[in-house]
């Protein structure tokens, strides 16, 4: 075979291409993460799992939870909004026509100048009114500076947007940071369940965590959750009392009298695990407003 | 069925080896029109590879506008505007200024100095006549470029400069601009330099 060596050669440059690509630069990009800064703040992120939690991540794991819930949250776009709080003793109408002129004469609102108007067609003056939501930061912090110069108060802020935001499952989406302590990431690829990306935001408490985990039906009306009884027990009473950590659960659900519910501690790992995914901190690669800035 | 078609093939007369053709135009064409596009994607899409820009983010600098500004951050992009709408047409956006024309302020000991009173008196009432700047003796003619400008921003124009372009110097108030403002006075005069040099740092 004459063309050997170049077919070799053509082989070798695809695969080796590739592999630098798809390989070698994202691990040299990621691949050396740390934690990164908290926007606004001196907090870093991720923030650490106790002992229980880190145990957790495998319990999660080993219970194929990943196969019916994600851990990754989806943003499609962002807006710098600016939103009229106060309008002290101006009227509606006046205010009306002074920020129509205000967005005909200042060069740096022009472009948004109908943008802007067709947000407060229509106002009668009930407030918060979003006056801009857009691209434009520039827009915001003029428009703010304007308002304010006649004693309106504005409220500046970034904001991510998309189904996953909309649904509630997080305020931003997932980055790379998120998961520095996760080994091996649980991703997840079909949503039969919720996003937990921020479970520990939406429900923090243990106790609610466990229970679900028994009998997901008592809290959850129409929840499709299987019940995870194998990480429970089911004991006798001892001297008729209940234990410190015997589940409280609802009639239907509870045991035959004189039985309790206990937790294992694969149970309680899990729960902790679930309670510390809390990815809604403002980063710089992912940023949103946590606190309004008032102007 | 089996009809020999007599003329179609000229009997075999060895092995068939590979020879060199030229590749057709179209395909290269083709690959080039698909590099191209390509290219433009990359371009559009792809954050020039930067680790911190997540799709739906396409450029670090589109990041940076939906940073959320409040407290210092909000001080020094309110500074920076001002200061490339009013001061950097002279001193330019690197603060470099011009030989001869404009001092720059980056490395100024003006700007630097440990207390913000003698720097605030410039912006807002003038430099007319000598003034040594930077080892370098001028003659300069300042107008009172911030006396129209609310407090806060003269502020944060001044913080601005004592923190940019390699100056570290503290922050300045609002507070500290509306002091000096009083001091002023309703109708200014330009400083010269030994006037300056005269007030407290």
């Amino acid at each position: 075979m004459k063309t050997g060596f170049s077919v070799f050669l053509a082989a070798f440059v695809a695969l080796g291409a590739s592999w630098f690509g798809l390989v070698y630069c994202p691990l040299k990009q990621l691949g050396v993460a740390t934690e990164t800064k908290v926007l606004q703040s001196d907090a870093k992120w991720p923030l650490q799992r106790t002992g229980d939690a880190t145990l957790g991540l495998q319990v999660y794991r080993s219970a194929g939870c990943a196969a019916c819930h994600t851990e990754q949250v989806r943003q499609t776009g962002a807006a710098n909004v600016l939103t009229i709080t106060e309008i002290g003793s101006h009227q509606p109408a006046d205010l009306k026509a002074f920020i129509a002129s205000l967005a005909s004469s200042v060069t740096e609102l022009m472009n948004s100048s109908n943008a802007v108007a067709a947000n407060l067609a229509g106002w009668n003056g009930e407030l918060p009114k979003v006056l801009y939501s857009g691209d434009d930061d520039t827009v915001v912090s003029m428009l703010g500076d304007k308002l304010k110069a006649v004693g309106v108060k504005t409220e500046a802020r970034v904001v991510a947007t998309g189904a996953d935001i909309a649904r509630g499952w997080g305020t931003r989406q997932s980055v790379a940071a998120d998961y520095l302590y996760d080994a091996p990431v649980q991703l997840g690829n079909l949503r039969a369940g919720p996003d937990l990306s921020t479970i520990g935001v939406r429900a923090p408490d243990l106790n609610w965590q466990l229970q679900h985990l028994y009998a997901p039906r008592s809290l959850v009306k129409n929840s499709t959750m299987p019940a995870f009884r194998f990480l429970f027990s089911v004991q006798k009473k001892a001297e008729g009392k209940d234990s410190a950590d015997a589940l409280v659960l609802p009639k239907e659900f509870a045991p035959t009298d004189g039985y309790e519910v206990v937790p294992t501690a694969e149970a309680k790992q899990l729960a902790a695990y679930l309670v510390s995914l809390k990815n809604n901190a403002p980063l710089y690669e992912a940023p949103f407003s946590p606190i309004t800035a008032a102007k | 069925m089996s009809v020999e078609n007599k003329n179609c093939c000229s009997p075999e007369t060895g092995e068939p080896t590979a020879t060199r053709a030229a590749a057709p135009m179209w395909i290269i064409v083709v690959t080039l029109v698909l590099l191209f596009t390509g290219g433009l994607f990359l371009d559009s899409h792809s954050g020039w590879f930067d680790k911190n820009v997540y799709a739906p983010y396409q450029s670090s600098a589109q990041l940076e506008t939906f940073q959320p500004k409040s407290g210092a951050a909000a001080a020094m992009a309110r500074g920076k505007s001002v200061y490339e709408g009013v001061c950097g047409i002279c001193h330019g956006s690197d603060g470099a200024g011009k030989p001869g024309q404009f001092p720059a302020l980056a490395g100024s000991e003006w700007v630097t100095a440990k207390g913000c009173n003698r720097l605030a008196h410039i912006p807002l009432a003038g430099v007319a006549g000598a003034i040594q700047v930077g080892g370098k003796d001028w003659n300069l003619n300042m107008a009172a470029m911030g006396a129209a400008l609310p407090d806060e921003d003269v502020a944060a124009v001044l913080t601005y400069i004592r923190s940019s372009w390699g100056n570290k110097a503290e922050a300045v108030t609002a507070d500290d601009v509306k002091k000096v403002r009083a001091e002023i006075g309703k109708s200014p005069q330009p400083y010269s330099g030994a006037q300056l040099k005269a007030m407290p740092e």
